[in-house]
């Protein structure tokens, strides 16, 4: 440990006003932390020139996943576990949660964030291609205000970005329309796991008949910050895909990048390797969509009660379930979650409690409402529970009565994938919520689980 | 700067602590010097090596990665807090038993995050098994003698599990 | 459990840190030294080599090498000064405060520029050491030819990566003398050097293992030098001293493997037997020659790998350079050399167009065939054997077939690939005569039975394995067993623990030791013939009351027919051998011209496996550092300095990425090993790196002969010959 604790100041203010009041006040003096993974590194190697830090961890105002119709909504704050937990961001985007999967170790993840990845700026941060083909925008804050820009035009140099001296990055916008675009990413490494890419390609199109209409091209590791690829696209865009296309696509991309020798590759290594990535992507772009899996098509077919059952089973509420009999038949899985999403958005409160009083509480096994099915599949979420000592499975039924007492209905949580301290956890940081917020909170992690049965349903 | 050291109170292995410390001060310094909890190791100081993993609020952490004052208010667990008084923790057991530790330097990392991988998912499939330990570097074993500790153990846990009464399945 | 205590866990009442200021420039003068006054130094205590009681020089083989630089430095991270102060922080800081003035002299980083000779930097032509061994009549076999194949091959350095770093704790007194506690494998390798810098008697200086997180060799040698330095602090300041490094100092200042360059001229006739085999071995040992000798010695000897050949000639020298001192590291050399000719095997094959397994099954070694030193091999030899199943359990035939199928029409290309070797157990030829080892047991009074050695365990399973052979042989439970403390106060020299001897000799004495006791017991204190542990113990009392003590001790002694000419290398060269096949199953990404391992296989014959789950975990971790050695682990240089001593940029394999490795033991007790033992714990690594870049070959069609291979060396050759721009198919 080369680092010397005594020659920093930490503060932990815990708020987001806070911060930002300390960064309005004595603008360049404080460098915000997040998980630590890149500061605390330094800080080890005795490198850590920033004397005045401020917190970031803990604060609930930077770490939310907020879904909307037509966007996700990522708090700078949040980690690359909730990322990766996170069902829906799964559903609609796919390329972040495998580049949440690929950053570090699971210790890394559970402290590594998002906003850290992005303003640290390290050229090949592993979120950054796939914001970039996801066409997202960053939403950055201070006391002033905030302000949005594409996240395309957040860095402007080697480790230099767009924020002010008094500014934070609040959160990133990903806009959900991307459910009929054909999606890659790639991140080549030193070896599987815990490794810094040498190069990293994402890439976002919408193919219509062997023709790319639109595509958005996302690098690391070949500039000096994460870029889109410009030219390249601009040499796909309107083909069709084909020899002719993809060589075009070779010739642009050796142009469009600036890849150096560096401590863990060649700049040759990865010219030749970005364009060999980019003719993956695009040769796979000719191979057609998934076909309509068996119980989806046999669901079309069932009488009405049968699949009312088969949907009840996936979330508790009647109205809902009966809304998607309605859209009979449906197409693809795609289709399948979209529908669903649509139709939740369509519920009310009385429709959210009917689902919520589906499942046992957190901790116990039993439940007095809901299918057989339901139970089942809830017994299978909540199965880290076998595992629980004694004292959690004490709080959690403790919290979960003063849960109840406050809101007035079950403490509702997606269990796939927590450890028992994990929800207790969470259980002990939304009591402090308010109803209407609850409420939501409550709604979407039924909406979560809904989609996960809806997967499991399909698998079967 | 201030020259007074902040309080910071957390739990460890259920205990309550509370020390007078720098807040940059790495959790792994505070476990090993202001705790005596020394079965947490130093590998790397970068995040690479996982010997420093505890767990933090039910999740896993690299200790040499968290500055003490980020741990306000949580609850930490180390290896210490595995085994209960005498009774080894059966993935202690399984560890001793297969061949999962030869020099044991990784070995309370490897726990660490065993134990967590087996909470979130207590019947991992080998690559789940890899993943959950891509983390913690072992040069001794090859790994290949700690993932059979660790499917040893979940076979324990299920036996564990329905010994006290589960019935769904 | 967290309840070992390693060096780093330790604290010793009243213990200052130690650190160590280090030369920045890889050779030159040392012009000045200034300690920068802003420090108040009267807080420190400072040692350089003016301090040095006795000799400032680390007692090895030859003793080039000094304790602390003294006027000259001749590699990058030579210790210069070192600073002890009882806050860590403040020591480290203080290194910094250390202005040490240079006048750089010229270097030289290469075998090549080591071997030309323009710059000479060590002795006068830069030569650590060579051999040369001669079998037969080489230079008359090339003109009866039909065949002569010609390969260059290269290693790379590779470091041991223990995740537990290199630390000591040292005390002084002058009662007492010098006392140390550390991570390390050979406590009096130890001794021996701090009695030489101290020039203090033998039993003033004691050394003391503490439990070590992992060696592989990186703890042999290099724990003399820290030792020393911790205890030289420990003199002046008066307090208990504690050096532990940090993985930045452990990786960029401590030993690595010798990197190697060996170059084979085969001559082989119309049906692939082997007629002649010229061999020249190049090594790097760094700035100093510590082990390069024995290492060079190893490679040499192992370099014509275990095959049959009437005329044999092998070349060898060790090469000095401006980098940190190679040195030990599992294998010690073999790995360098197997690599080398195994991958010049399927050359061979390749080049008179014959099956690679074919090749060496006609080559092999048998029952009472002569070595290129002219040994006999008088115990089973049983490679075909080993190599029929290695080929049935990987069902390699099946999948060689399948891929050349199924390659052509995939951007993964999967081949298969062999390695045949064997491994000498223990020291060279007489190496084990001048270990002379002592070992042992003894009895205490409160009804425990010890094993007496200075073999220490990291991991390995020394402690299991001796108390075991002990348990057997004095008929007791292993319950019955406990290690006596590796301290040297305590324990006789039992020997380093190296070069996979502990199972087989030490083992040795231990297992004699054990029933010389139970013999002396039931001459003279009526242990009767067939006894339980209680009447055991009983007996040693009785004999206690006696003699004052139950103890009993052996010293090696050699096989019968071991001669070993050192001058002509030739004769026995080693006691016993270790035989092993490896396969490997590679899948080569031709986006990415990447290689991956994607299940090994290995099988091997090591006498007696006197328990499985440790032996196999030391063929599985021996493999994996071996497939770490081939297409993981480069070490960068920059100037004489290793650019990427961290372990984000040193890169290991992780849970991810080691294969399925299957493991197999065929046994045939060997009778001079404990209880039938040979060695096993650097076989393993013998293999992986020729069996990986063999099947390298066989996907791609493409030969390498450097490691490690990484996807930017695979680039050029594998981008022309499968360019995926022409395999553009839509």
């Amino acid at each position: 440990m080369r680092g010397d604790p005594g020659a920093h100041e930490l503060i932990a203010p815990g708020s987001l006003n806070a911060v930002l009041s300390l960064l309005a006040n004595e603008p360049g003096k404080w460098t915000p932390i997040a998980g630590g993974t890149e500061l605390m590194v330094a800080h080890a190697a005795g490198r850590l020139t920033a004397r005045n830090l401020v917190s970031l961890w803990g604060i609930g105002d930077l770490r939310f996943i907020r879904i909307h119709s037509d966007s996700i909504v990522v708090g700078a704050g949040s980690t690359f576990r909730d990322l990766r937990a996170h069902v829906t961001i799964s559903g609609d985007f796919p390329l972040l949660s495998k580049a949440a999967g690929w950053i570090g170790s699971i210790a890394n993840q559970s402290r590594a964030t998002l906003g850290g990845n992005l303003v640290n700026g390290s050229p090949a941060a592993d979120s950054s291609p796939v914001l970039l083909a996801y066409d997202a925008e960053v939403e950055l804050i201070s006391v002033r205000g905030t302000r949005r820009l594409p996240y395309a035009e957040f860095h402007t140099g080697y480790k230099q970005n767009v924020l002010a001296a008094d500014e934070l990055l609040y959160a990133v916008h990903l806009p959900r329309r991307f459910a009929q675009h054909r999606q890659y990413l790639r991140k080549v490494g030193t070896r599987r796991a815990m490794a810094i890419s040498k190069v990293a390609l994402a890439g976002c199109a919408f193919v219509e008949r062997g023709t790319v209409r639109e595509i958005r091209l996302g690098v690391a590791s070949v500039a000096a910050y994460p870029t889109r690829l410009y030219r390249t696209e601009k040499a796909i865009c309107g083909k069709t895909i084909g020899p002719e296309t993809i060589r075009a696509a070779r010739a642009a991309v050796s142009a469009d990048i600036v890849p150096i020798d560096d401590i863990r590759s060649t700049a040759e290594y990865r010219r030749i390797v970005t364009g060999n990535l980019l003719q993956e992507f695009l040769s796979g772009l000719d191979a057609p969509r998934e076909n309509m899996t068996l119980s989806l098509a046999q669901w079309n077919e069932a009488d009405g009660e049968s699949a009312v059952n088969a949907m009840l089973a996936c979330c508790g509420a009647h109205k809902w379930a009966a809304s998607m009999i309605a859209h009979r038949p449906i197409a693809n899985e795609s289709d399948l979650h979209d529908i669903a999403d649509r139709m939740w958005e369509t519920m009310k409160e009385s429709d959210w409690m009917e689902a919520f009083a589906c499942h046992p509480r957190i901790g116990e096994r039993t439940v007095s409402q809901g299918s057989s099915e339901s139970l089942t599949w809830s017994q299978q979420e909540q199965s880290s529970i076998s595992t629980a000592a004694e004292t959690t499975l004490r709080q959690l039924a403790e919290g979960n009565a003063r849960y109840e007492e406050r809101f007035g209905f079950t403490y509702i949580v997606c269990a796939t994938g927590k450890s028992p301290e994990e929800m207790l956890s969470i259980l002990n940081r939304r009591l402090s919520s308010d109803r209407a917020a609850e409420l939501r909170e409550a709604a979407e992690q039924q909406r979560q689980i809904m989609h996960i049965r809806l997967r499991k349903w399909l698998d079967e | 700067m201030s020259t007074l050291l902040p309080a910071i109170e957390f739990r460890v292995n259920g205990a309550s602590q509370l020390i007078h410390v720098s807040p940059m001060k790495r959790l792994l310094d505070v476990l090993r010097e202001d705790l005596q909890l020394t079965g947490t190791k130093e590998g790397c100081g970068e995040g690479e090596c996982g010997s420093c993993s505890v767990r933090m609020d039910g999740e896993l952490v690299n200790s040499c990665m968290v500055p003490v004052v980020q741990a306000q208010g949580a609850c930490i667990e180390t290896v210490e807090g595995l085994a209960c008084d005498a009774e080894l923790h059966p993935l202690q057991k399984a560890f001793l038993d297969f061949g999962g530790a030869q020099c044991g330097i990784c070995t309370p990392g490897m726990l660490m995050a065993a134990t967590q991988l087996l909470a979130q998912n207590p019947h991992p499939s080998l690559a789940e098994i890899r993943e959950g330990l891509a983390g913690n570097l072992c040069r001794c074993t090859g790994f290949i003698r700690i993932f059979d500790s660790v499917i040893e153990a979940m076979a324990a846990n299920t036996n564990h599990a329905t010994r006290q009464g589960g019935d769904a399945r | 459990m967290g309840r070992a205590r390693y060096v780093d866990d330790i604290e010793r009442e009243g213990m200052w840190h130690g650190a160590t200021v280090r030369s920045n420039i890889p050779r030159g003068l040392v012009r000045s030294i200034e300690f920068d006054p802003r420090i108040n130094w009267g807080e420190f205590a400072v040692v350089t080599a003016a301090d040095i009681p006795g000799k400032n020089h680390i007692q090895l083989i030859f003793s080039d090498q000094p304790c602390l630089a003294d006027g000259s430095v001749n590699h990058c991270e030579e210790a210069i000064v070192l600073l002890a102060h009882p806050s860590r922080q403040r020591v480290r800081e203080a290194l910094d405060a250390v202005h040490i003035e240079y006048e750089p002299l010229p270097t030289v980083f290469t075998i090549e520029e080591s071997e030309r000779g323009d710059v000479i930097v060590w002795g006068t032509d830069n030569v650590l050491k060579s051999f040369l061994l001669e079998k037969g009549e080489v230079d008359q076999a090339w003109d009866k030819a039909v065949h002569v194949v010609e390969g260059e091959y290269r290693t790379g350095a590779q470091e041991h990566l223990y995740i537990e770093n290199n630390g000591m704790i040292a005390e002084y007194s002058q009662s007492e003398g010098v006392t140390v506690w550390g991570s390390l494998q050979c406590p009096y390798y130890v001794h021996k050097s701090l009695v030489a810098v101290f020039g203090l008697p033998e039993d003033k200086v004691r050394v003391i293992q503490t439990e070590t997180g992992g060696a592989f060799g990186g703890k042999e040698d290099f724990p003399s030098i820290l030792a020393s330095h911790a205890a030289l602090l420990a003199m002046k300041s008066g307090r208990p001293v504690k050096m532990v490094y940090d993985r930045l100092e452990d990786l960029a200042a401590t030993p690595k493997r010798h990197p190697s360059r060996i170059r084979h001229r085969t001559a082989v006739d119309a049906a692939g037997k082997l007629l002649a085999m010229d061999i020249e071995i190049a090594t790097d040992g760094g700035a100093y020659s510590t082990l390069s000798s024995t290492v060079l010695s190893r490679a040499t000897l192992h370099s014509p790998g275990p095959y049959v050949c009437p005329n044999v000639r092998v070349r060898s020298r060790a090469f000095a350079t401006n980098t940190v001192p190679y040195g030990a590291f599992r294998g010690f050399g073999a790995p360098q050399a197997i690599f080398a000719v195994e991958r010049h095997m399927d050359e061979i094959a390749a080049a008179i167009a014959m099956d690679p397994v074919e090749l060496r099954r006609i080559n092999f070694l048998r029952d009472g065939d002569t070595t290129a030193t002219e040994q006999v091999m008088r115990e089973p030899v049983i490679l075909d054997k080993l190599l029929d199943r290695a080929l049935e359990e990987s069902d390699y035939y099946a999948k060689k077939a399948r891929f050349a199928r199924e390659n052509s029409a995939s951007a993964i290309k999967r081949g298969m690939g062999i390695a045949a070797f064997f491994h000498g157990s223990g020291f060279t030829g007489s190496g084990e005569r001048y270990l002379n080892s002592l070992a042992g047991v003894d009895v205490t009074s409160e009804g425990k039975a010890r094993v007496l050695v200075s073999s220490t365990e990291f991991g390995q399973g020394t402690n299991t394995v001796l108390t075991q052979i002990a348990a057997e042989a004095l008929g007791l439970e292993t319950t019955d067993l406990v290690m006596a403390p590796p301290d040297t106060r305590i324990v006789p020299n039992s020997g380093p623990t190296v070069a996979s001897r502990t199972a087989m000799v030490v083992g040795r004495l231990i297992q004699r030791a054990s029933t010389q006791l139970v013999d002396t017991l039931r001459d003279a204190a009526e242990l009767s013939e067939v006894f339980t542990r209680d009447e055991f113990f009983a007996a040693c009392e009785r004999y206690r009351a006696l003699h004052g003590e139950v103890v009993s001790l052996c010293r090696y002694e050699p096989p019968p027919n071991i001669f070993w000419d050192d001058q002509k290398y030739r004769g026995e060269a080693y006691p016993a051998y270790a035989w092993s096949v490896h396969v490997a199953q590679v899948a080569v990404d031709t986006v990415t011209y990447s290689a991956e391992v994607e299940e090994f296989w290995a099988v091997q014959e090591v006498g007696r496996v006197l328990n499985p789950v440790l032996a196999g975990g030391q063929v599985e971790g021996g493999v994996a550092q071996g497939i770490g050695y081939a297409l993981y682990e480069k070490v960068l240089w920059q100037n004489g300095r290793m650019a990427n001593n961290q372990m984000t940029n040193y890169i290991m394999p992780t849970a991810e990425d080691v294969p399925p490795i299957h493991v197999y033991f065929e046994e045939i007790p060997f009778d001079h090993g404990g209880f039938g033992a040979k060695g096993v714990g650097e076989l393993p690594h013998d293999g992986p790196a020729p069996a990986i870049l063999n099947a390298i070959m066989n996907a791609t069609g493409v030969g390498f002969y450097s490691i490690p291979l990484m996807p930017e060396d695979m680039l050029a050759k594998l981008a022309a010959s499968h360019a995926i721009e022409e395999s553009v198919s839509v």
